[in-house]
């Protein structure tokens, strides 16, 4: 024979008749003799009565409610609530279209200055740029031309102006003693050394006419430094004779004009 | 025979939910008039607040609307409401509790305020210590309680909504009415 404890957990069950027809008529049977087992049945049922109280109550709450009322006025609750929160997106949608031009715009002109910025600073000019970054005074490039002819100019005229000097010292000396007192190895080193200098100014500037009476200068500066320091009559005689026939003088003169006049 | 198929598809759930699928706000208040009436019971017994249980009901409703694509068709559309109207009352107790910073799971026969009726007969209610002591029970037993006393569902309906077998649920009975009656002992009377 089983023990209570295995009976009593159906107690309950068999009370609500949720037992199946064979369990429930042993436990019948088992009820039927046992003392302990009748008082736990008793002691649910009573409590099971006692839980009615809010059945009851909830009875009354339930009968004061119209249903039919409530059945439309949640349908109507669910479906407003629908619609506002589908009207809510398509506010906010709204919104952010009507901000679209704005950011348009904004984009728009996003690409425009990177266009300008990489036009502006392309990898092929970073030498320009980098060059003028290291010059302190940025200056024309014509301005720059323009002051080495001026300055090649004023060299000139100057190399020219002491040529003529010296010329004129040869052609006028009474003797040749006179004429190498004068013209020392030292003055016409000098001269010659100031034309190097000058050489290459005169390519630069592309003083054509201005170079070749410079050269003539210099050829004839070069005989006179290989004469002996005590030059004879003769050797200034055949110097005087150059001077003449190639009409340095007078061509000296002719471009320190031109020289003068053109310049800036 | 037409008639008879239309008046089925009136109270067939699952037809209902797939006109509702497809925007039916007749169908949807349909289901609305089958349900309301189970949701505000077992609202009601969890909350035991008239207007409270009532806001539940709608609530409840209103996640099965958002949720309704979520239901498979061949589904046990009854289990799967309840589930849903069960969560949200669990939620606002929950919510309750947190206000008054108190926790269900703490809740033993000592803790549990539930008076003393006998010292003060104008304070004795047995409906609302019932109510106490239903909601300190653990979820599947309280769940189990609720809908064979106050949805009056057989064990077999039980078992079918909360998806255990029959054996399961006659044995959270027995654990819930057992724990009630010892709860309940000293404020009803009776042995525990």
């Amino acid at each position: 024979m089983k023990k209570c404890r295995y009976y009593r957990q159906d107690c309950l069950a068999f009370l609500l008749r949720e037992l199946d027809s064979d369990r429930q008529q042993v436990m019948s049977e088992h009820l039927n003799h046992c003392y302990r087992c009748q008082k736990e049945l008793r002691e649910i049922k009573n409590f099971i009565a006692q839980t009615d109280d809010l059945k009851n109550e909830l009875g009354r709450t339930m009968a004061d409610i119209e249903w039919d009322r409530l059945q439309v006025a949640i349908t109507e609750s669910v479906f407003r609530q629908k619609e506002s929160q589908s009207e809510a997106g398509s506010a906010a949608a709204l919104k952010h279209r009507r901000w679209q031009p704005a950011v348009a715009g904004l984009l728009a002109g996003l690409l425009l200055g990177m266009f300008f910025s990489y036009f502006l600073l392309r990898p092929e000019r970073w030498p320009e740029l980098a060059s003028r970054g290291n010059s302190k005074v940025n200056l024309p490039a014509g301005f720059v031309q323009k002051v080495d002819l001026a300055l090649a100019q004023r060299e000139t005229i100057d190399y020219l102006d002491r040529s003529q000097y010296l010329l004129l010292e040869l052609l006028q000396a009474k003797s040749a003693s006179q004429a190498s007192a004068f013209l020392t190895q030292d003055k016409v080193q000098k001269l010659l050394t100031e034309k190097k200098y000058l050489n290459n100014q005169l390519e630069e500037v592309k003083l054509a006419k201005a170079k070749m009476l410079c050269d003539q200068i210099e050829m004839l500066f070069l005989e006179l430094i290989q004469l002996s320091p005590q030059m004879s009559e003769a050797e200034l005689a055949s110097l005087r004779e150059i001077i003449e026939n190639r009409q340095l003088l007078l061509k000296i003169n002719l471009i320190k004009r031109e020289l003068q006049t053109s310049e800036v | 025979m037409e008639q008879e198929n239309a008046d089925y598809g009136q109270s067939n759930p699952e037809f209902l939910v797939g006109r509702i699928k497809e925007g039916d706000k007749e169908a949807f208040m349909k289901l609305v008039g089958l349900y309301q009436q189970k949701i505000y019971v077992l609202a009601y017994s969890m909350v035991r607040e008239r207007e409270d249980a009532l806001d539940l009901v709608q609530e409840t409703f209103l996640r099965l609307y958002e949720k309704i694509n979520s239901y498979r068709s061949g589904e046990n559309f009854n289990a799967w409401l309840m589930k849903i109207a069960r969560n949200i009352c669990i939620d606002f107790i929950r919510r309750q509790k947190a206000r008054k910073k108190e926790s269900l799971d703490n809740l033993n026969p000592e803790r549990l305020d539930l008076g003393d009726g006998h010292d003060d007969p104008s304070r004795f209610n047995p409906g609302e210590l019932i109510h106490q002591a239903v909601v300190s029970l653990p979820a599947k037993q309280q769940a189990v309680f609720i809908l064979h006393h106050y949805q009056e569902l057989k064990y077999v309906e039980i078992a079918e909504e909360l998806k255990i077998s029959t054996g399961t649920v006659k044995s959270l009975h027995y654990k819930a009415v057992r724990k009630l009656r010892k709860l309940l002992a000293r404020q009803l009377g009776g042995e525990a």
